[in-house]
């Protein structure tokens, strides 16, 4: 496992960013779509945790990171304020709304989320690769 | 203060050095982040150096952790590394004489070009070696060149 | 990030480069301001140089577009690849901004 513990602030996301990126080439697809998606997954849980989170005190959070042959686990503590996963709607996109759309670009990216507050709060994500037989079928 | 923990594999020196190079970056404050040129690579140089170390001497092929401690600051970057693999004995290791175009042995030797400060304590009974690395933004390094 | 801006008669080129995310999203917000302030007729937002985009640059965009139509004008995204029209896409913006 690689662990990152930094500040938990906009100013370290790009320190975060590119130790995520550089994991998920470690999970060896050369799937550019893969890298992609699990980097804009984890760039909106950090905003999440930079902006929401921790809104009006410093803190620090922990990123986890479980590199497989088949998948990557993401896990991101932090001890700020919570949220509850499971209020938060369903963006309407047809409204072009300008926000509000983190929490659905990750479901969207990623196969497994789950987010439990606490202390810390814990939010878990992971990435299946089903890698492509050359006839075309999924091994 | 930034903290990584990886696996003390060869594997996993790509992904430190990314997370160097970031905490590089932040160094000198909350300006925008330019290419920092000789500081960076400088930095970059010895970490990279310095986690061969611990993967192909510390541990030898041995399965182990690293932790690495990186304290950006405005004047210049302090990184720790600690491993719980084989020490050694930072002043008995001699400098390459490069006019013999050596091909091994100058890990040390660059980290020493690269960086200001550079420490070492040999763990025992149980605690991690330590090794230390301190750089300064020099004069010429503090200007931020354009994008 | 890098936002440069062109203005050639009522079209003005938005060219926005490298990370388009939370940090650098409040530098890119007066250059918006000041375009939809001017009442610009056309507005292209050329996007081929981004490598990044996240929620909050999406916001920045989209208030870009919301705007400029409301005064009658319209607004074009260009050159956007990968990641950032991965998201775009995502959020269903490919159909607003005709991407292909």
């Amino acid at each position: 496992m690689v662990l990152v513990r930094i500040p938990g602030t906009l100013r370290y996301r790009d320190l975060a960013m590119r130790a995520v990126a550089a994991a998920s080439k470690l999970v060896g697809t050369g799937d550019r779509v893969f890298d992609d998606e699990v980097v804009s997954a984890f760039g909106e849980a950090f905003n999440n945790v930079a902006i929401h989170s921790y809104r009006d005190r410093a803190g620090e959070v922990e990123i986890q990171i479980d590199v497989a042959s088949d998948h990557l686990t993401i896990r991101l503590l932090d001890t700020g304020d919570g949220f509850d996963a499971d209020a938060v709607r369903v963006p309407d996109l047809d409204a072009l709304p300008e926000s509000g759309l983190g929490l659905f670009i990750i479901r969207s990216f990623m196969d497994e989320v789950s987010y439990f507050p606490g202390s810390p709060n814990v939010l878990t994500m992971t990435k299946r690769y089903i890698a492509q037989r050359p006839d075309g079928g999924r091994s | 203060m930034i903290v990584l923990h990886t696996p003390a594999r060869l594997e996993y020196r790509e992904l430190a050095m990314r997370v160097v190079v970031a905490a590089c970056r932040l160094v000198g404050g909350s300006s925008p982040m330019q290419p920092w040129g000789d500081f960076e690579h400088h930095v970059v140089s010895a970490f990279g150096e310095a986690f061969n170390n611990v993967v192909l001497h510390g541990y030898a092929q041995r399965e182990g952790d690293l932790e690495v401690q990186l304290e950006p600051r405005h004047d210049g970057i302090t990184m720790r590394l600690y491993d719980h693999g084989a020490g050694f004995d930072l002043g008995g290791v001699a400098e390459p004489d490069l006019d013999a175009l050596p091909t091994s042995g100058m890990g040390l030797f660059i980290i020493r070009s690269c960086m200001d400060d550079v420490e070492y304590l040999s763990g025992a009974a149980g605690a991690p070696n330590v090794l230390t690395l301190g750089k300064r933004l020099g004069p010429s390094e503090g200007q931020r060149t354009a994008a | 990030m890098n936002c440069t801006r062109n203005d050639q008669g009522n079209e003005t080129t938005l060219r926005i480069d490298g990370l388009l995310d939370a940090v650098s999203t409040s530098d890119i917000r007066p250059i918006i301001d000041a375009v939809v302030e001017d009442r610009r007729a056309r507005v292209v937002v050329e996007l081929s140089g981004l490598r990044l985009i996240d929620s909050s640059g999406v916001g920045a965009i989209v208030s870009l577009f919301k705007r400029v139509r409301a005064q009658g004008g319209e607004v074009q995204v260009v050159g956007i690849r990968d990641q950032p029209l991965a998201i775009f896409r995502l959020l269903r913006l490919d159909r607003v901004f005709s991407l292909g």
